[in-house]
């Protein structure tokens, strides 16, 4: 006979019991975070990119220094013409020149010329001991024979030698590529350190002193926040010297005034909170109150602003470095990058697309995981 | 939905893209099938005789006496005339002046105006006008920029500056309306040469007294004499010059009007020029010139009187090295940097000295000895170099400090041949940069130690390259001194025979090039765009462009 009818058994502990799956608040933010595509997208986005940067150059055969200048301004995908003893291709270079390229794509010397036919709006060049002519008087520009003027049959290939193309002084862009992202992230995340130590405790004592203290430290804040960051730089590099160091100073110094906001906001409401007057009742110190108790709960608004701080950060120093202001040369970054390739915009604008790409890229992921991880953070989006 | 719509069409953008880039293409079989049509003028003039040119820089000022700023020269030698100035083959011919002759001893000079000489705004212009605007560039108060191209030639010009004596004492006199008189402390067989510069225009005295300096800013009181007048002033966007009426040759002047349009980007203004919205564009990307040159689509060439060379700090250690300075010089690629990184019209310089004075048909430069260097780099001579001085394999040399002005390719000169120097030497070096106005204020503080300079000389003569390298000479930025070549300056100063002077010039150059005070690169040539419909625009080798004689073709 079964007992359906009876009572179950009922423990203190089973009324207690949370049925709901338990999480803690890290796992509760970790699982609402990685149910939003587009942060976990970001999240893979920076993993790949920080590899990208740091294991990237040991991978390449090519220092971000190292020039070839026979080799420059060549784009990643070439039209080649086939050379005539059928040793391989010709490609005509930005600079009107001819330079060999092998059947496998990889790039050889620069031809050497032979005379100029301004006449027939050619220039010959010396070919495995035969003449070929570089004819410019159509559009596009073709490789031919001198004589009967037929054009070499031509092809499209990928450059082997340098994937994404060399810039104007014949550097691979892919390695440079590498060192700028690295820059950009090490600028970036030095920046968001020396901001949070700053912001957190300039605006968590602002916040917790309240009073006179609060008002004359957020009009600091205030000051500091109407320079232009522009006009602060440059005074900095007069002092400084251009350099990296300089940027991460200037960054560093100014970019806390947002975090200082932000903690103080939080700190003056959490301040209030019955918690802090327990903490006070049993005699803590003002530090543990403030580190121990009100930081840690303002953290979720603290990681929102930095990760939100970071790809400005970065767009900051791409663009001081896009006006010339930043990195010596030969040292690249995103930014001076493509200040470097606005000049040769019109005959090679692959120099420009593939570093305002990385730019691209690196404020998307931040931005998408910033705003995945306020969501994640916000009890109110809870599910 | 409408988030994943979008993501699918910025993929599929993409993809074509990428494809759009592959794949063989079915071109032209023979060069005949991709020759363009062409277009021949019908060589009538055009019914409107305007024109537009783009200037890529803003001058500081447009006022004769004061600027020594190139950017001011469309202005300068379009809204004024001298007493002499150039022709298109670059020689020089009677301006203001009709004629002029000197004294025995190249002395005294005197110019006989032309009669009738008018301003713009119709009101006389005679010889007492020269007289006042060269005691004006030599008032402290003027800031000219040019006043030694006055004070170093003229008698009392200098005691005049310093107000030691009084206006009537300096050589400068109008003997009668259409006579002027210069005095000078020393002979100078190239004064002729001198006058052409716009220091020596005239301006008038009525503007400047009711204007002051504000003269320059405003179409009305910018009284000039040449064959332009200035009609509409935008600043930091155009200014339009109209035909001067007053001008003595107006009669040969077709061109009415003639618009200068500032856009300081050179590809945004190449994008203007190549879309017919201008006709003409004064600086060239330097990406694009191989281009613009291969497609013929008006692009001109002038042979430019100028040097591009960086300079080494001869005062300071180890540039005070003879032996460093030529290792240096052997280690650098002159060809590679000019077909490859700067890709400009240029030769290789050994010299500091640009060739292009001519004197009996011969150019004074010829038969030059080329210094042992070569247009491709010699390695091996500049470690033997290097070493004997005392750095075998580039050990215990110090670092380089290399410094350029703002340039994209100053720029990139300046990083190809930090590369050069480090492989090819073994040295380190250091790059930096600065703003043009503080970079050369380093340099001529000799505050430096190597340095991305160059030289147009103002005026056609060897003298405007020589005291470069005299001891001491304001322009003496190398501080580079050798009492030999300081002698023969002196000498040639002075020297009235062409033939002569011509020999002691091509002497002086080969003593001082020998011990490679500077590093020379290449001795350019000034480019600038023109639509082929327009002709009789002419550019001196001091990259003065003249418009008096421009046509509008019909096209």
């Amino acid at each position: 006979m079964d007992k359906k009818w009876d009572m179950l058994p009922s423990s203190n502990e089973d009324r207690e019991k949370i049925w709901a799956k338990n999480r803690t608040f890290a796992g509760d933010v970790w699982f609402r975070f990685r149910h939003k595509p587009t942060a976990i997208g970001g999240l893979v986005m920076i993993v790949i990119l920080l590899l990208f940067a740091f294991l990237g150059p040991l991978f390449t055969n090519y220092s971000y220094s190292t020039q070839k200048l026979a080799a420059v301004n060549i784009p990643p995908i070439m039209k080649v013409y086939e050379r005539p003893d059928g040793e391989g291709y010709l490609h005509i270079t930005q600079g009107l020149k001819l330079l060999e390229v092998n059947e496998d794509g990889t790039l050889g010397a620069q031809l050497e010329k032979v005379r100029e036919e301004s006449a027939d709006s050619m220039t010959i060049y010396e070919c495995g001991g035969e003449e070929v002519a570089l004819y410019y008087g159509g559009s596009p520009y073709v490789v031919a024979d001198p004589e009967s003027g037929v054009i070499y049959p031509s092809k499209t290939l990928w450059n082997k030698s340098y994937i994404l193309g060399t810039d104007s002084l014949g550097r691979d862009i892919l390695t440079r590529l590498m060192y700028g992202t690295r820059i950009s992230l090490m600028v970036a995340f030095v920046a968001a350190a020396v901001n949070m130590v700053i912001g957190i405790l300039f605006g968590g004592i602002a916040g917790y002193a309240g009073g006179t203290v609060d008002a004359v430290m957020m009009r600091i804040v205030d000051i500091i926040s109407t320079i232009p960051l522009t006009l602060y730089v440059i005074l900095i590099m007069v002092f400084l010297g251009s350099g990296l160091q300089s940027i991460i100073i200037a960054l560093g110094t100014v970019y806390w005034v947002d975090m200082a906001r932000v903690v103080r906001g939080q700190v003056l409401s959490l301040k209030a909170q019955e918690f802090v007057l327990a903490a006070k009742t049993i005699g803590s110190s003002t530090k543990t109150i403030l580190f121990q108790h009100l930081i840690p709960n303002a953290m979720g608004a603290i990681l929102v602003t930095v990760t939100m701080l970071i790809p400005s950060a970065i767009f900051m120093e791409a663009f001081l470095g896009y006006l010339g202001i930043g990195l010596q040369p030969p040292l690249a970054s995103l930014g001076t990058m493509c200040n470097d390739a606005s000049e040769t915009l019109r005959s090679c604008p692959h120099q420009l697309l593939f570093p305002a790409l990385v730019i691209c890229l690196i404020m998307f992921s931040f931005n998408f995981v910033g705003d995945g991880l306020r969501d994640a953070l916000d009890p109110k989006l809870k599910k | 939905m409408k988030k994943k719509l979008s993501v699918l069409l910025a993929m599929s953008v993409i993809c074509v893209a990428v494809l759009a880039g592959c794949g063989k293409s079915e071109g032209p079989k023979t060069i005949n099938d991709t020759k363009k049509e062409e277009t021949k003028g019908s060589g009538k003039l055009a019914e409107k005789q305007e024109m537009t040119f783009i200037l890529n820089n803003e001058p500081d000022t447009i006022d004769p006496n004061v600027t020594s700023n190139s950017f001011a020269v469309p202005f300068l030698v379009n809204c004024f005339e001298g007493l002499v100035t150039y022709n298109e083959e670059g020689e020089i011919e009677p301006g203001n002046a009709e004629e002029w002759k000197s004294n025995e001893d190249l002395t005294v000079w005197t110019f006989q105006l032309r009669d009738g000489l008018k301003w713009s705004d119709g009101s006389a212009l005679t010889a007492k006008d020269y007289v006042y605007s060269a005691l004006r560039v030599l008032t402290p108060e003027t800031t000219g920029q040019y006043v030694n191209m006055i004070s170093d030639y003229v008698v009392n010009a200098q005691e005049y500056y310093d107000g030691k004596v009084s206006a009537e004492e300096v050589g400068i006199k109008a003997v009668n309306d259409t006579t002027l008189e210069f005095t000078l402390k020393a002979p100078c067989p190239y004064f002729v040469d001198l006058v052409s510069m716009w220091v020596y225009f005239p301006v008038q005295e009525a503007t400047i007294a009711a204007n002051g300096d504000k003269w320059v800013t405003k179409a009305e009181s910018y009284v000039g004499n040449g064959p332009f007048k200035i009609t509409e002033m935008k600043t930091g966007e155009s200014m339009t010059l109209e035909k001067n009426e007053n001008y003595w040759g107006a009669d040969d002047v077709t061109l009415e009007k003639l618009t200068y349009r500032y856009i300081l980007d050179t590809s945004t203004s190449l994008t203007a020029y190549e879309g017919g919205e201008v006709d003409g564009v004064r600086t060239v990307p330097s990406s694009d010139i191989a281009r613009m040159k291969a497609e013929d689509t008006g692009f001109k060439t002038a042979p430019s009187y100028g040097t591009v060379y960086y300079n080494f700090n001869c005062s300071v250690a180890p540039y005070d090295n003879v032996l460093v300075r030529k290792a240096l010089n052997l280690a650098v690629d002159r060809k590679e940097l000019i077909n490859n990184v700067a890709q400009v019209d240029g030769t290789p310089a050994y010299s500091f000295m640009a060739p292009g004075y001519v004197v009996d048909g011969k150019d004074v430069t010829e038969g030059r000895s080329d210094f042992d260097l070569s247009e491709t780099a010699d390695v091996e001579a500049a470690k033997a170099a290097l070493a004997e001085a005392g750095y075998p394999n580039g050990e215990g040399f110090p670092v380089v400090k290399l410094s350029y002005y703002s340039d994209d390719n100053v720029k990139k000169i300046a990083e190809a041949i930090k590369e050069m120097w480090e492989t090819n030497l073994g040295i380190k070096v250091e790059v930096s940069s600065a703003e043009w106005a503080v970079f050369y204020d380093a340099v001529q503080s000799g505050n430096y130690e190597v340095a991305a300079m160059g030289w147009s000389a103002d005026y056609v003569n060897p003298m405007s390259f020589l005291p470069l390298l005299y001891t001491n000479d304001v322009t003496n930025n190398a501080f580079y001194s050798n009492p030999e070549y300081d002698a023969l300056v002196d000498q040639i100063k002075v020297e009235k025979d062409s033939a002569k002077f011509a020999n002691l010039v091509l002497q002086a150059d080969e003593l001082v090039s020998a011990d490679y005070p500077v590093l020379g690169l290449y001795y350019k040539s000034n480019t600038y765009l023109l639509k082929d419909y327009i002709e009789g625009v002419y550019m001196t080798s001091s990259a003065n462009i003249y418009f008096k004689n421009a046509k509008v073709m019909e096209h």
